[in-house]
């Protein structure tokens, strides 16, 4: 189990008090793939750092049994710039799994995200979007128990996003572990959570369950639904389609 | 792009030979302040076949390499260890801030009545005048390790020992190498310096004595072996360190001394 329990972050901003996390309280049971959106500032990233353990909460709690081993997506790729793409895939399982497993490893996840070819590559040959799928392969050679991904295919071209929201639902079905995938895209959130976090200035202001199986289509009538649903509330009231005639701008 | 990088160095320092050789030929110079380039080199074919000039450059690189390596074996241990104890910093940090402080040559005489005129003296020298660069850019290194890259390592799970060896130190070596090649220039310099003041070899010697024997195509002869030298020496260390750290070569443009 992992766990928020009455969770909160402040942080001190020119002497001012920002909570970035506000008393949140939220399971996320073993084996299961939860997405979260927000506008940006409302807190997705500060939440999936205190699962991580990468920050404090202010007060409250994060449970998480301390043998569960972790793997993050950050919002940013953090490349080691000193090793190439192969090693900087490898970093995490260094002197923890023998060569050949490591090896072994490296090569899949980095075929998984498309880039068996950019082994020998130093990270300052990459464009951004391939830095980035570097680091979901980093995080995913772990084989982590718990994965947490910060907006992990915001640089992507939507061919590639769509290849790898696929294989992220591919390696959660087969490996099961627990999935928390931070992103700013309604759609994105619908199309690979089982359930959806909304989230609005620091507090959790819903949660819903997306009742449609895998593989999902962004096409799908239902999945348009749900979609157009949590933006209208994360908008701010009521659907566009159902604001009263007066309130229409000329 | 190599052919340029040789090309026009190769122009400038021509030129400045040809002007040289120019004035001379013309008579504006008195041939005992400024040799012609013909009596430079002659000197310096005389010096060679001599075995002169391969006996004070010997001496003289022995020196610099030791000293440069004094200072290196005992900066980047000591770089470390205050980089991780905040007590190791407290004590040591005014002390090396004063002794930075202080020119090398100003404690040449200081040096000369405590360790004399012998090798330990000049080690000193450069010691004190190449630690600090390498010592620095160390430290700096070590202290603007990215704290995002260190997170990577955290939730890897890697222990304070791994993130230091794994992420810190490699991090950390850009910085290194901009001290490193700072301060083979400055050992350079500061040994030829003291060789100047007291001693009976080296580079600095040669040139020292050649004045007293008013032979200036010999002090020119030897400014050039130094200059080449030195030329040479951080063209070495900058493919070395190119070569064992090919992703460095963009730092290792920029950094100049
Ligand atoms: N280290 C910090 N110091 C001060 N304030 C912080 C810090 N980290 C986050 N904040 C503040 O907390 C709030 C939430 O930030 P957070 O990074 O969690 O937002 P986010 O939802 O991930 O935004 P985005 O979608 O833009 O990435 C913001 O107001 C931010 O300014
Ligand atoms: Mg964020």
């Amino acid at each position: 189990m992992l766990e928020l329990v009455e969770a909160s972050r402040h942080y001190d901003v020119a002497g001012r008090a920002v909570a970035a996390l506000d008393d949140v309280t939220q399971p996320f049971s073993d084996g299961s793939i939860t997405t979260v959106v927000g506008r940006s500032g409302c807190g997705k990233t500060t939440l999936l750092r205190l699962l991580a353990g990468l920050t404090e909460p202010s007060s409250g709690s994060v449970r998480r049994a301390p043998s569960r081993s972790i793997g993050v997506v950050f919002q940013e790729a953090r490349l080691m710039p000193w090793l190439d793409v192969g090693a900087n895939v490898a970093f995490p399982l260094k002197n923890r799994l023998s060569d050949a497993e490591i090896a072994e490893r490296v090569s899949d996840s980095l075929s998984l995200v498309g880039l068996a070819e950019a082994h020998r590559a130093m990270p300052a040959q990459l464009s951004g979007g391939m830095a980035q799928r570097v680091a979901i392969a980093r995080a995913l050679a772990q084989h982590p128990d718990i994965l947490l991904l910060d907006e992990p295919f915001s640089a992507l071209d939507a061919f590639t996003r769509r290849r790898l929201q696929d294989v992220l639902i591919d390696i959660w079905q087969e490996r099961r572990p627990t999935v928390v995938l931070v992103t700013h895209d309604v759609e994105e959130a619908v199309l690979l959570g089982e359930s959806v976090i909304e989230m609005e200035s620091g507090r959790v202001v819903g949660r819903v369950p997306v009742d449609i199986p895998f593989p999902r289509e962004a096409t799908d009538a239902a999945v348009v639904d749900y979609r157009r649903s949590i933006l209208a509330r994360l908008v701010g009231g009521a659907p566009f389609s159902s604001i009263p005639e007066s309130r229409r701008s000329p | 792009m190599p052919a340029r990088r040789i090309i026009v160095p190769a122009t400038v320092f021509a030129t400045v030979i040809l002007l040289w050789w120019m004035t001379h030929q013309a008579g504006w110079t008195n041939a005992y302040l400024l040799p012609a380039p013909s009596a430079v080199i002659a000197a310096l074919v005389d010096l060679a076949a001599s075995g002169l000039l391969l006996k004070h450059t010997l001496v003289s690189l022995q020196r610099v390499l030791l000293g440069f390596g004094l200072s290196v074996a005992l900066a980047l241990p000591l770089a470390v260890l205050m980089s991780a104890s905040r007590p190791a910093r407290a004590v040591l940090d005014p002390l090396l801030e004063f002794v930075r402080q202080v020119p090398p040559l100003a404690l040449i005489p200081l040096l000369i009545l405590w360790l004399g005129i012998g090798e330990t003296q000049k080690l000193g020298i450069i010691v004190l005048a190449s630690f600090f660069p390498v010592f620095l850019g160390f430290r700096g290194g070590i202290a603007g390790v990215d704290p995002k890259l260190v997170e990577v390592g955290r939730v890897a799970g890697l222990s304070r020992r791994e993130i230091l060896t794994r992420i810190v130190l490699p991090s950390a070596l850009p910085e290194l190498v901009v001290g490193l090649r700072i301060s083979l220039g400055y050992s350079w310099r500061a040994l030829v310096g003291a060789e100047l003041i007291a001693s009976s070899a080296g580079l600095g010697y040669m040139i020292i004595d050649a004045e007293n024997l008013a032979r200036t195509d010999i002090v020119l002869a030897g400014i050039l072996v130094i200059g080449t030298i030195g030329l040479f020496s951080d063209l070495i260390l900058r493919l070395a360190i190119g070569r064992a750290f090919p992703w460095l070569s963009a730092h290792l443009e920029a950094a100049r001394a």
